[in-house]
């Protein structure tokens, strides 16, 4: 990927700027470079430009939303394979924190995302799950 | 026994049933079908009944549609046989009533004249037909989505306060991680953050109590073009502002309406806010033009706000009325824009619906069908202001 042994990089789509800052300190914090977007299509323009190791992604988001983002970003071919972590606010039904990834992994067109983190998250399984994606 | 309806068998006919089977179907039909029957006379006597009839209503040989029907010892004051006897014509209303073992009933009742050649009538036939368990669904079904729509209600307040609580969590790290590594600027940063959610949760706090405790709508007999005028001032500044053009269409000679004035102001603020973020968020940079208009067309007032802002796309466009939906990110509204106007508009009998295209822009329709409008209080009708088409900008 962009940069091969050296420091990994991460996009962070995210329309809650507190929500972006915070998660830039925690990656900052364990030495990854970060991107920010703060809707699905300028992400998939940061996607491309940046080439990053990982995408955290926001569900509901203005212009076009996560689910958007996550669908267009699948089905591209130079994209199609880096991590995508959802990091998301929105609840199922009956209060179900994964719900959205119960919906999203229940799509045939698109795989389920390689990680779930209902908002407020929990910093270290959150930070655990990146670091596992990211050793290969 | 059957009723001779005065109905004759002109014999099998190539494409007819025979009289036989005829004369089967009438008697089966009228005795086996799951709907009360009686006929009943001029004298309001019932001369016949089928044997649903009979086991819902017992002996009725002789007796008078009044007491059988509903206990009466004298003809009800809106009497539909009567009124069928009058005009011949078919009446059908829901009624309620009491089994004979308790209980509430509901039945649809239908009258229907038998009209000889000369046009006499001899007969009308009353038909009731039992739809307490649809109604009971009918009130289930309501209740069950009165209790969906709380569910979205608290789906959507968590959906709220979780982006908060994360803010607040991020401010929390940043002062932390700052004192640990002595660094001022990250402290700065996170007692932000800390002060900024909180803010924002105080403001989610207050608009939440200000919609569930609603407010008391006042109806008034108003000039409906007032609202318009009244918001359209409201706006301009800001819509020139952000380079947007605010276009006024009012139809002259629009009667008075009795309206909740103050309600109406809120919708249409709604509306026209959202139509001037959605100029702001459309990709293309200047000479957005919002409209917006009042008509009137066959008894319905008509307000209409247009704009070629950004549009929706379908996921967005499904969502537009749901709770607390909104697509503006942290600094702008909690959703609940929308979701008041439709509240606003269902307490005025009216329709909200909107038409959208992504990249081209919405327009929201608020339909208030004069028929429907609220009722005045007995002391607040007075004369409306004088419409005018006075153009604004």
């Amino acid at each position: 990927m962009s940069s091969a042994g050296g420091t990994k990089k991460i996009l962070i789509v995210d329309d809650e700027p507190d929500v972006v800052s915070y998660l830039e300190m925690l990656l900052h914090d364990k030495g990854y470079e970060t991107v920010s977007a703060s809707n699905g299509r300028e992400g998939i323009e940061v996607a491309k430009r940046e080439k990053p190791d990982l995408v955290t992604l926001d569900v509901s988001m203005p212009e076009a939303s996560g689910t958007r983002f996550y669908k267009d970003f699948r089905s591209d071919a130079e994209l199609a394979s880096i991590p995508v972590i959802i990091v998301t606010a929105v609840t199922g039904y009956g209060g179900d924190k994964y719900g959205y990834e119960k919906f999203l992994s229940g799509r045939r067109l698109v795989p389920p995302p390689d990680g779930f983190f209902p908002k407020p998250i929990e910093p270290e399984p959150f930070l655990k799950a990146i670091a596992e994606l990211l050793a290969d | 026994m059957t009723p001779d309806f005065g109905l004759t068998a002109d014999g099998p006919g190539n494409d007819m049933l025979d009289a036989a089977s005829r004369e089967w179907l009438r008697q089966h039909l009228f005795n086996e079908v799951p709907v009360a029957i009686s006929v009943i006379s001029p004298d309001f006597r019932i001369v016949e009944g089928n044997r649903r009839f009979t086991e819902e209503y017992g002996e009725w040989k002789g007796r008078e549609c009044y007491e059988v029907y509903k206990g009466r010892s004298e003809r009800c004051k809106r009497c539909a046989a009567a009124e069928t006897f009058a005009d011949g014509k078919i009446r059908t209303r829901e009624e309620e009533g009491t089994y004979r073992h308790g209980g509430k009933s509901h039945y649809l009742v239908q009258m229907l004249p038998i009209i000889q050649p000369d046009g006499k009538i001899p007969y009308v036939i009353e038909m009731s037909t039992d739809i307490t368990q649809v109604k009971k669904l009918e009130h289930e079904k309501r209740e069950a989505q009165r209790l969906a729509a709380v569910g979205e209600t608290v789906a959507g307040i968590a959906h709220g306060i979780k982006n908060v609580l994360m803010g607040l969590e991020g401010g929390l790290y940043a002062v932390n991680t700052g004192i640990e590594q002595e660094d001022d600027d990250r402290i700065a940063r996170g007692w932000m953050m800390v002060e900024e959610n909180v803010t924002r949760i105080s403001n989610f706090v207050m608009e939440f109590l200000d919609f569930a405790r609603g407010r008391e709508a006042t109806v008034s007999m108003a000039d409906p073009a007032k609202p318009v005028r009244e918001v359209v001032e409201l706006f301009v500044e800001r819509a020139a502002q952000s380079g947007i053009y605010l276009d006024v269409h009012i139809k002259e000679g629009i009667a008075s309406a009795p309206l909740d004035e103050e309600g109406i102001h809120t919708c249409l603020a709604n509306l026209i806010s959202n139509a001037i973020d959605a100029c702001t968020f459309s990709e293309r940079a200047s000479d957005h033009v919002v409209s917006v208009s009042l008509r009137e067309e066959d008894g319905v007032l008509i307000y209409e706000v247009m704009d070629d802002g950004q549009g929706m796309d379908y996921e967005v466009s499904k969502k537009v009325f749901s709770k607390f939906f909104s697509t503006k990110g942290s600094d702008h509204g909690t959703g609940l824009g929308l979701l008041t106007t439709k509240k606003i508009i269902h307490q005025h009998g009216g329709q909200i619906s909107f038409t959208s295209e992504e990249g081209k822009g919405s327009t929201f329709t608020i339909e208030l069908p004069r028929d429907d409008l609220p009722e005045l209080e007995p002391d607040t009708e007075k004369k409306g202001d004088q419409t005018s088409s006075e153009p604004i900008v």
